[in-house]
């Protein structure tokens, strides 16, 4: 038998997403052989997030400053928002360092299935930022699913009678990947999207 | 490719021996309740992960497994490939789906291998409900566009989610302005579905009247009338659906009916003249595949007996593609013999245990 505390741990760590019965038990093992320290800082690692990030009040990303290191930014244009479903999305498209104008957390997305309406997502922080006028461009960067489609649509609605232009990611090949690998849906899609050169 | 061997587990009552095929004709051979059909239905449900008897998967298990496995190996052009699906009963009823030994999503893995089949269950085709008709139609477009499949599932969960939305507004919880964005996902995905659907039903048709005027069959004037449930104006509609509380347009009601000379063909049509005009539809279907692709197909053709006209059928199966793999049943030893035209090799079922013949000239 597991002992208690032990056993205890494991079934923490298996709430967490991706993790099953197994990964479980080899962490906690992990844990446990390691020195106190590193499971001390672990420990406040975990309990300083939940104490020192919140919710920026500007575009729901996750921060410690008030707005937001993005928001707060002056080389950033204000007048581009990138509206996303969570916010881990922004960390992609940051990878990209491309991206030079500024985000917008949905917190979800439509779901009838799920009960997740659109007061259960925050699309009307959206409509009055862009209310609030300077804003020259919005560009919907939900998911490429059923839900995701939805929730842009809506989006879509909501801003048409403002002074706004709506984009939507291009939907495509991945760079980089060989085309055989693309499965069918990409590949009609990509060859819908298909350009002059 | 080409289905060079089977290996089953716990699928209904096969023994779970590797068995080795012919590349073009695998005549089943055996008493009734040996387990002929059941070897044919284990080589679909390799290549479909579904049975063409019954849409209960669950009733291929073997009795009191919790389990069933069905691997194979395919050829094609010399290089070997091998298949396996897994299902599971019971709560978990995971689906594990592999190529050469790689876990595969349904999409790519339903690509390894196309397969045709024909038995007295598809008589539904014909005479039975909607949605067996429908598809009829569906598999027949996968079968030529492999991407429909997804195109299907992403309208089904576009519909799953507005009937959804349809219950929650007629409940008063939500908004019926949150329709809009629904139904402009809803309007698109159908119109993908519709336009595939018409298009493979008209391919269909024109293919089955040019097979039966080849082969002189006296049911030439088969129509397929394929009425799609458009999308319109669902503004216009939008009371009457929240008061039923699902999308009363869409392809899920398109309705396909086959006519001759103007009435419903299985109210017409004799019992054998049914199984003719399924047999020659079937034809038709492979037809459209071969136009499409260069790939060599698996055509099953189970139970062949007295109601089929023995002299068209030995001519269809002499005129297929050279490429076509063909597995047939009969419990009767003179059909097998006007089966059995050129190179060939019999498999005889005896109580699940399958064993093969040498093969024959």
């Amino acid at each position: 038998m597991t002992a208690p505390p032990l056993a205890n741990l494991i079934n923490e760590l298996t709430k967490l997403p991706g993790v099953g019965g197994k990964s479980a038990s080899r962490l906690a093992y992990h844990i446990l052989k390691r020195p106190v320290a590193e499971a001390e800082s672990l420990a406040t690692a975990i309990l300083e997030v939940k104490s020192k990030i919140f919710r920026c009040s500007i575009c729901n990303n996750m921060t410690d400053v008030e707005p937001c290191a993005i928001c707060d930014d002056p080389r950033r244009d204000a007048s581009i928002i990138c509206v996303v479903e969570e916010a881990f999305n922004i960390a992609t498209i940051e990878q990209t360092r491309d991206f030079r104008g500024v985000f917008h957390v949905l917190l979800g997305a439509l779901s009838p299935l799920k009960g997740v309406g659109p007061q259960d997502i925050d699309v009307h922080g959206l409509v009055r930022r862009v209310q609030s006028g300077n804003v020259r461009e919005v560009i919907v960067a939900t998911n490429p699913n059923v839900e995701g489609e939805a929730t842009a649509l809506y989006i879509a609605q909501q801003l048409r009678t403002l002074d706004v232009k709506t984009t939507r990611l291009a939907f495509g090949l991945p760079v980089g990947g060989d085309l055989e690998y693309a499965d069918q849906v990409t590949m009609a899609k990509a060859l819908e999207g298909r350009r002059e050169i | 490719m080409i289905l060079s061997r089977l290996t089953p587990q716990n699928f209904r009552n096969l023994a779970s021996d590797e068995i080795a095929f012919h590349p073009t004709a695998n005549i089943v051979v055996g008493r009734n309740g040996q387990g002929k059909t059941n070897l044919l239905e284990a080589i679909y449900f390799l290549a479909t992960t579904k049975s063409f008897r019954t849409p209960r998967t669950a009733s291929i298990f073997r009795f009191d497994s919790p389990s069933v496995f069905v691997a194979g190996a395919l050829q094609r052009y010399g290089v070997e490939k091998t298949i396996s699906a897994a299902l599971e009963t019971g709560e978990t009823k995971r689906r594990v789906l592999m190529i050469n030994g790689e876990k595969v999503t349904l999409a790519a893995y339903l690509n390894a291998m196309s397969v045709f089949a024909y038995s007295a269950a598809r008589l539904e085709i014909l005479r039975g409900a909607p949605e067996e008709k429908r598809r009829f139609l569906d598999r027949g477009v996968a079968s030529v566009d492999p991407a429909y499949l997804e195109q299907l599932t992403r309208y089904t969960r576009v519909l799953k989610q507005r009937n959804a939305l349809l219950h929650a507004i007629s409940a008063g919880r939500e908004a019926p302005s949150q329709l809009n964005a629904w139904d402009d996902e809803l309007t698109r995905a159908a119109a993908v579905l519709h336009r595939a659907r018409a298009a493979y039903a008209a391919e269909v048709s024109k293919t089955y009247a040019e097979i039966v005027a080849e082969h002189g069959y006296h049911i030439r004037d088969l129509a397929i009338h394929y009425r799609p449930s458009l999308v319109a104006d669902l503004g216009q509609t939008r009371r009457a659906e929240i008061r039923a509380r699902v999308s009363l347009s869409g392809p899920q009601r398109d309705t396909i009916e086959f006519t001759t000379g103007g009435r419903p063909a299985q109210d017409v049509l004799s019992g054998g003249e049914q199984k003719m005009v399924v047999l020659f539809l079937k034809f038709a279907k492979l037809e459209l595949f071969r136009r499409r692709f260069d790939e060599p197909a698996v055509f099953l053709l189970d139970d062949v007996d007295a109601e089929l006209d023995l002299e068209i059928l030995q001519e269809l199966l002499v005129r297929l593609p050279p490429k076509t793999q063909v597995f047939a049943t009969s419990a009767k030893e003179r059909f097998v013999r006007a089966l059995a035209a050129g190179s060939h090799r019999r498999l005889i079922v005896e109580n699940g245990r399958v064993t093969a013949t040498e093969d024959l000239a």
